[in-house]
């Protein structure tokens, strides 16, 4: 094999986003690079300008499917700011069960439909089997259990606020409506249903299929980094609002409101991506993907989350916390225990979830404060299943949008994901000699980030 | 043989096939009954064997063959396109799922500016002194399209999302090889609130909630329109709520067009402004016009604004 | 670029296109790019008429019904005439300019107005064109 090469991976596949991945190969068949390129733009950063703020969170939703709520609320949130509008507390705690209940299949979604295959089928496997369709032929009742669940999730949302994809009950303001009692007591009843779930999965999970993998755990696409997302001032974890906490390699960290953001993270661009990527400006190292000396690279996301907070507030979560932490440290950097974070974290989104529709304020009628659109300047955050999203507008005298910019989950990901793939590459290819189940592998490595 | 099914996500959000995938079980029972041959969001089906060869990046787009294809999103860059050619040469029949293949969506309110502008807004920010932008990357056509404009479609299923029970409705009639029937009228239509004919002169912004009683029904609602609220149900395409209250309206929201015009062709913001006028409504109260076609300005609906001359 | 402007003139049965067949029989001069669609009222054409006729390819559009208070169909013209704005901000929004459509009233014994206001449309779509900043980049 005289020839340098680049091998592709086109598409990247069971993953939400459209990207591909090239692998380059020198002379000697050694990886000399690898990219993960993200290869769509939008453009919502043009067009939500001039648009009534109010607008907004029924416009940016459409970012994602998978996780319109979240783009929803930063964007609602980001209006109140502009406009200078202060929820109600139960507009604020109705926003928050929204959104928890929308990690809960976000979540049930990416283990059992995109990720699990490789675990439970095997990372080898062939393709057309190695997917969910397989599942439900080798696991059917696993399979119902978790189609069940996951449209149970969606249909809690649907049933209270009218559209579980893209929402539109959030509003500049607070809520668009009020909780009933009757509606209170059928969702609780749910959010219990869903709750044994979690336990199940994370149990399942830990029987059947990371004790299988504990190599793989550690290893596939490791790489040492900071960690950002949020807390509470008490240093529990926070999905819906919070401060937000930067932590170092070493374990040290800072807080910070999420209106400082631009003191903390910087952007960058790259030629082969329409991707920007993030990293921490504050750390003073500037910005590096060189793989045996990254700078400024930090991950967000459940495993990020559980590195930085103290302790998690609800108590099978906060169990769970403890064990991981006793496997694996903290910050544990292994890149595949982004899943077993993401099952723990579904613990804690299904027993908030409870929690919040036991506060009895959660069913007052005062939802929304009049809002009144004017000039200003909102930044908006929530916790994302892919990690801390961050919408950021201002606005003229009409109270329409004049500039915006937006950092999705993702986006934070993209460094640390080109340096899990370059690192999997290298240490899974020698002499030129790629396979079906090295490519696989090396994907596995990217869904671990679900991004 | 079962029959194949072949599924594409270009230019959207993934939100269509997440409304199939709320379809729970009933979706599992379908994946009994047909053979998935591609679909990248679930499995690892790829356009080339990555193994085939030296590859320098670019190269053909290789789909399977199928008896049915579903494609999302719209198509906005030099890849979507190839990939919407490759799925409408392979599947015998193709249905444009969701509103941005059916009419551009949401992202095609990028059409109101250039694909240049829409690159410098995006990449301005980010480090100032190094404010390039993407080369390698597939190239942005000059407009966001919807699908039937780039390749002919067989069938237009709308919705942003699509009811998740439609959907399989839709495939199911095609694999019985019937032809689906998605004849609708507005959201209008199905929505029960009180309507009393007579309309506020002006439009409010939403920035304050409806008026209505939330121990009541929806049918004890006033109509949102009527009470100046902005509300497109009368330009939309039904649907959302099956033969029940639309979506939004249940969430005391007013509808904002999601599944494009009532007529497959029609123009939402122009049907909006005469229905506003021909109501004695002052149309001039509303801000950003053109939002009225935010999930509808594929088809050239949304130009770039022609900057000319003041002269006369 | 000198070919004269295409308009397509909406003229309702009873008033502008009785006008249009005398003008016809006078011999009065007006530019022959005008295809004359006959409607039963002004009242009756819709804005997606106007929208189709430009996006079709012609440069202007006119409605031309019969005299406020005169319409056949009683109010069939002041309906037009309230549609007529809502046209005219919407051809912006969708990137024409507004001056592209006019609505006019003319009676049936009025041939030598319709031929003035078929000239001065003309007119004002030819000087449209002179003024058109640049094609910027508008390909269909
Ligand atoms: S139609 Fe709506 S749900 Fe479907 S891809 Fe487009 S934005 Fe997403
Ligand atoms: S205008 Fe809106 S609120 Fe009124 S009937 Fe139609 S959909 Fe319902
Ligand atoms: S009410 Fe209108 S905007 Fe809401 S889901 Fe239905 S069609 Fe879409
Ligand atoms: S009949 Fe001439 S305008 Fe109505």
């Amino acid at each position: 094999m005289p020839k340098s090469q680049v091998v592709s991976i086109h598409p990247v596949t069971r993953i939400e986003g459209q990207a591909r991945v090239d692998i380059h190969l020198d002379e000697s068949g050694r990886v000399s690079d690898a990219r993960v390129a993200i290869s769509a733009l939008r453009g919502f950063e043009q067009f939500v300008i001039g648009r009534p703020a109010e607008e907004i969170p029924r416009i940016v939703s459409r970012i994602c499917g998978i996780c319109p709520w979240m783009h929803h609320l930063a964007a609602v949130k980001a209006v109140d700011g502009c406009f200078g509008a202060v929820p109600p507390p139960t507009g604020q705690l109705l926003r928050e069960l929204c959104q928890v209940i929308a990690h809960i299949h976000d979540k049930i979604l990416h283990f059992f439909f995109l990720a699990a295959p490789d675990f439970v089928l095997g990372p080898d496997g062939d393709y057309s089997v190695r997917n969910i369709m397989g599942l439900v032929r080798q696991e059917p009742e696993l399979a119902a259990r978790v189609a069940r669940m996951r449209q149970l999730g969606q249909a809690m949302l649907a049933r209270f606020a009218g559209k579980s994809i893209h929402p539109v009950a959030g509003v500049a303001g607070g809520f668009s409506k009020p909780m009933l009692e009757t509606e209170r007591r059928e969702l609780a009843a749910d959010a219990l249903v869903l709750l044994d779930f979690a336990s199940f999965a994370l149990d399942y999970a830990k029987r059947s299929v990371f004790s299988r993998f504990r190599e793989e755990l550690q290893s596939l696409g490791a790489i040492t980094t900071g960690f950002l997302g949020a807390v509470d001032a008490q240093g529990n974890l926070r999905l819906y609002d919070g401060l937000l906490r930067l932590m170092r390699p070493d374990g040290s960290w800072v807080d910070f409101p999420a209106s400082d953001y631009e003191r903390h993270l910087a952007e960058q661009v790259e030629p082969w991506s329409y991707a920007k990527m993030v990293y921490a400006k504050s750390w003073g190292e500037g910005f590096s993907l060189n793989p045996a000396a990254p700078m400024g690279v930090y991950r967000v996301n459940t495993l990020a989350r559980l590195n930085v907070c103290d302790q998690v507030a609800t108590p099978r979560a906060q169990a769970e916390l403890e064990d991981f932490r006793a496997q694996f440290g903290r910050p544990a950097q292994g890149t595949l225990l982004y899943h077993w974070a993401r099952l723990i974290e579904l613990v804690y989104a299904c027993e908030r979830t409870v929690e919040l529709l036991a506060d009895e304020r959660i069913t007052d009628p005062l939802v929304r404060t009049p809002a009144e659109s004017k000039a200003g300047r909102g930044i908006g955050h929530v916790e994302a299943p892919r990690g801390t999203l961050i919408h950021d507008y201002s606005t003229d005298d009409n109270g329409c949008i004049t500039r915006a910019n937006l950092i999705v989950g993702t986006t934070h990901n993209i460094a640390p994901m080109n340096l899990s793939v370059r690192q999997a590459a290298a240490s899974l290819i020698c002499d030129g000699e790629v396979s079906e189940s090295i490519l696989n592998r090396i994907e596995m490595a990217i869904r671990a980030y679900d991004p | 043989m079962l029959p194949r099914l072949s599924f594409e996500c270009l230019h959207g959000c993934s939100g269509c096939e997440m409304a199939l995938l709320d379809c729970g079980e009933q979706l599992l029972g379908l994946f009994d009954r047909v053979e998935i041959v591609h679909f990248p969001l679930l499995m690892d089906h790829k356009y080339q064997n990555p193994l085939s060869g030296a590859s320098d990046g670019e190269g053909e787009i290789i789909l399977p063959e199928a008896e049915i294809g579903l494609v999302s999103g719209g198509v906005a860059n030099t890849e979507q396109l190839q990939v919407a050619r490759a799925m409408r040469a392979q599947c015998r029949t193709l249905i444009s799922l969701g509103t941005c293949a059916t009419h551009g969506g949401i992202p095609a309110l990028r059409n109101q500016w250039t694909s240049e502008a829409t690159l410098q807004t995006v990449f301005a920010y980010g480090s100032p002194e190094k404010a390039l932008l993407p080369g390698e990357v597939p190239a942005l056509l000059d407009r966001v399209y919807s699908v039937d404009e780039q390749v002919a479609v067989d069938v237009a299923l709308p919705g942003c999302p699509p009811r998740p029970e439609m959907m399989l409705e839709v495939i199911e009639a095609l694999l019985r090889r019937e032809s689906p029937d998605l004849a609708h009228k507005s959201v209008c239509e199905t929505c029960p609130v009180i309507r009393q004919g007579k309309g506020q002169g002006t439009m409010r912004r939403f920035l304050a909630n409806a008026d209505y009683d939330p121990e009541e029904p929806v049918d004890q609602m006033r109509c949102l329109l009527e009470q100046g609220l902005l509300c497109m149900g009368p330009v939309t395409a039904g649907g959302c709520g099956g033969r029940e209250t639309p979506l939004c309206i249940r969430a005391r929201v007013p509808c904002r067009g999601c599944y494009g015009p009532v007529r497959p062709g029609g123009n939402q913001l122009l049907d909006m402004m005469n229905g506003l006028a021909s109501n004695g409504i002052d149309y001039r109260s509303l801000v950003d016009r053109k939002s009225l076609l935010r999930f509808s300005g594929g088809h050239g609906l949304l130009k770039p604004a022609r900057n000319r001359k003041e002269s006369n | 670029m000198s070919r004269e402007a295409k308009i397509i003139a909406f003229c309702c049965n009873w008033c502008s296109y009785a006008a249009a067949d005398l003008a016809g029989i006078s011999r009065l001069q007006y530019p022959g790019s005008i295809r004359i669609i006959r409607v039963m009222c002004s009242g009756m054409v819709h804005p997606e008429m106007v929208i189709h006729a430009l996006d079709k390819g012609a440069d202007g559009v006119m409605i031309i019904g019969c005299h406020l208070g005169e319409c056949h169909y009683i109010r069939g013209n002041e309906m037009a005439l309230a549609r007529a704005e809502v046209i005219a901000d919407t051809l912006e929004d969708l990137g024409y300019e507004s001056e592209r459509f006019r609505i006019a009233w003319v009676s049936s014994a009025e041939p030598e107005r319709l031929a003035e206001a078929f000239r001065e449309m003309s007119a004002r779509l030819a000087s449209l064109r002179e003024t058109d900043a640049s094609p910027s980049g508008i390909g269909e």
